[in-house]
């Protein structure tokens, strides 16, 4: 299906305009081909199965509650924009600090930076209560005092710079002055944009498990190791041939290096968050000893940040194509858990319902289930047609 | 202009739920949506154990965490002391109800837990509200500006202090005393229907009102004072403490403490 699509945009008159633009005369490989159909798949199956339920049952398709209000598709969404947020920074790294060995990446992550994003609103659109009138109801309420107020600024503005910094780069403009600008302004957005996301969190005096002055740092940390698990899964498998010695070693021994570096400082930060959420007041002593017992604890410190330590502990290991992915997948299904666990240990004890109400009884239905391949399908349609048509790895030509 | 405030009197309250119901009545509040509360709490073990319970009504605070984090200004604080929503402009992301300490709002599109599904049973004529309950307040005293009456869909609700009625209070009233009947009219529905008499609402900033006598001659405490809301719901707890035995008790018999 993919190929006549590509066919007729390859003959089509009407697509004159576009070719500056598109790579249309160039035949999707099967990366693109795989990666635009099963994202094609996923996200028509997820979406038609999440939107069918929402018509029928309304929000009440999902097993949140009044006691439980974010739920799942809240971690998804979290997930989704905080990788965001990683890949900015990862994108920033030769453009603002000048560290050529990364330009070749730099396009890439900048274009899924600009994906997960889309994919993230896409979510916040189907859990969110009147998506549409939140387009005119935040900007012009102008809430100073709120953080979602603010995190909704920083993304907004996230998203429009990450476009001009993608136009600007598939221009061929990489090192023109307004690109630097541009892209200095995306490095700040992309850092204060997760760190107002913490802020959502962290500055909930009445949830213990959540009140925090680090938690702003440790969903920029996170972000940026999912931003590495990203990058790394994208990476593990390029063609050896065709691949320039320098972009090898940045994939090879550059990037597992930093991936690995970024899961370190995630578990040093998640011991530190274990260890003094055992001395808390009740409500957190029970809602942390609680999580500190379940199995999504063990799956997310075992899947997440243990497998992938080992996987990526060697120069030997990280060499292997197979282990790197591996560890990418890991390390994703990890960050994906610790976002589900972050949402129940803040909300399992109830706020004043009193002894009778236990503990809040939560797991994602499936129509919350279903958010996923809904998000990963758009995710992967729109990196798929990235792949095929817009040069992803693109480097400057142009002297700096 | 007053501000109005509430004083629970734990030493006449019975737990009957009577505040409860009326509250659902008055305001079409589904199973499980209780704007006003009863919580019931298992303190001590055998032979001392006992059971305690808390009216719990939304405490209008006078510094409401709910209203800081809304990022649309749907929440707000009127200038005679309750705190609203317009539910024309809530878009629904309940990060409100993640903020309020007290657990006192509600978002209705959920799985009910009491079946059959009330919603199904009563569905709202037009669809646009959540549900139509065959009593319902009058179609002109139904307000979705200051949250009033059955909500419209994917919106946050909480207790409003019955603001339909006490808004119409006559200039100066100093107390809504539900026995005197030209004010019972304006008096909110879980005070007018408390058997017991635990419940008094009137002006705190008004030094000769009942609530200030009470606060101050029998001590009145606020619940979670230390978190900076400033609740404008006072409990009058005798000797007993204002706040029953914790959860903690749970975690220890998990043997975790």
């Amino acid at each position: 299906m993919a190929s006549s699509i590509a066919a007729v945009l390859r003959t089509g008159s009407w697509a004159d305009p576009l070719r500056p633009y598109l790579d249309l005369d160039r035949r999707p490989d099967a990366l693109s081909i795989a990666l635009m159909v099963l994202g094609a798949l996923g996200g028509a199956v997820g979406l038609a199965f999440v939107g069918y339920n929402l018509f029928v049952h309304g929000h009440a398709a999902f097993n949140t509650s009044s006691d439980m209000a974010w739920g799942a598709p809240i971690a998804f969404y979290l997930f989704f924009l905080l990788s965001s947020s990683g890949l900015s920074i990862l994108a920033s790294i030769d453009s603002v600090f000048g560290v050529h060995a990364f330009y070749p990446i730099a396009k890439r992550c900048v274009f899924l930076s600009m994906i997960t994003l889309i994919a993230g609103f896409s979510i916040l659109a189907l859990e969110i209560g009147h998506p549409f009138r939140m387009l005119w109801a935040l900007p012009f309420s102008l809430q100073i005092h709120s953080p979602m107020w603010w995190m909704g600024v920083f993304y907004t503005l996230d998203l429009m710079l990450l476009i001009v910094k993608f136009w600007l780069l598939h221009t061929g403009q990489w090192h023109t002055r307004l690109t630097h600008i541009v892209s200095v302004l995306s490095f700040v957005v992309c850092i204060l944009a997760p760190g107002t996301l913490g802020l959502v969190f962290g500055m909930m005096f009445m949830r213990p498990a959540w009140y925090s002055p680090v938690m702003p740092m440790y969903f920029i940390l996170t972000g940026f190791m999912s931003a590495m698990a990203f990058i790394t899964f994208f990476t593990a498998f390029e063609p050896k041939a065709t691949t320039p010695a320098n972009v090898r070693w940045l994939h090879e021994a550059t990037l597992p290096r930093l991936f690995f570096l970024s899961l370190l400082a995630v578990a040093g930060m998640r011991f530190g968050q274990l260890l003094t959420s055992l001395w808390t007041n009740y409500e957190g002593m029970e809602a942390n000893w609680y999580v500190l017992r379940s199995d999504m604890l063990q799956a997310e410190l075992l899947v997440g940040l243990v497998f992938p330590i080992l996987l990526l502990s060697t120069n030997g290991l990280r060499r292997n194509a197979f282990v790197r992915f591996a560890a990418a997948v890991l390390a994703m299904v990890g960050i994906f858990l610790a976002r589900l666990n972050l949402l129940i240990v803040g909300q399992i004890v109830p706020l004043f319902k009193g002894y009778w109400a236990g503990y809040v009884d939560y797991w994602p239905s499936l129509t919350e289930w279903m958010l996923v391949p809904a998000g990963f399908g758009i995710f992967c349609f729109i990196y798929g047609a990235g792949h095929w048509l817009l040069r992803l790895d693109a480097q400057p030509t142009q002297a700096r | 202009m007053p501000r109005w405030g509430m004083v629970i009197d734990l030493e006449k309250c019975t737990g009957c739920q009577a505040c409860t119901t009326a509250c659902q009545m008055e305001n079409g509040r589904l199973p499980n949506e209780n704007w006003q509360d009863v919580l019931f709490y298992n303190e001590g073990e055998f032979p001392s154990g006992k059971l305690t319970w808390l009216p719990r009504p939304c405490m209008h605070c006078e510094n409401p965490s709910c209203m800081a984090v809304c990022p649309t200004g749907a929440t707000y604080k009127t200038e005679d002391g309750a705190v609203l929503i317009d539910w024309d402009r809530c878009i629904g992301c309940k990060y409100c109800m993640i903020a309020c300490p007290y657990g006192v709002r509600f978002y209705a599109e959920e799985k009910q837990k009491t079946q059959p599904d009330i919603r199904e049973v009563f569905p709202d004529p037009d669809g646009d509200r959540v549900w139509g309950p065959p009593w319902q307040l009058p179609a002109d005293r139904q307000n979705n500006k200051i949250g009033v009456g059955i909500q419209p869909k994917n919106v946050v609700s909480k207790c409003t202090f019955c603001y339909h009625r006490i808004s119409q209070a006559p200039p100066g009233t100093r107390d809504l005393d539900p026995n005197d009947p030209n004010l019972r009219d304006y008096t909110p529905a879980c005070v007018v229907t408390c058997a017991p008499t635990a419940r008094y609402f009137g002006d705190l900033d008004d030094p000769e009102s009942e609530v200030r006598r009470l606060i101050a001659e029998k001590r009145g405490t606020r619940l979670l004072d230390h978190l900076g809301n400033r609740p404008q719901v006072y409990y009058l707890a005798g000797e007993q403490p204002a706040i029953p035995e914790t959860r903690s008790v749970r975690m220890r018999d998990e043997g975790e403490a």
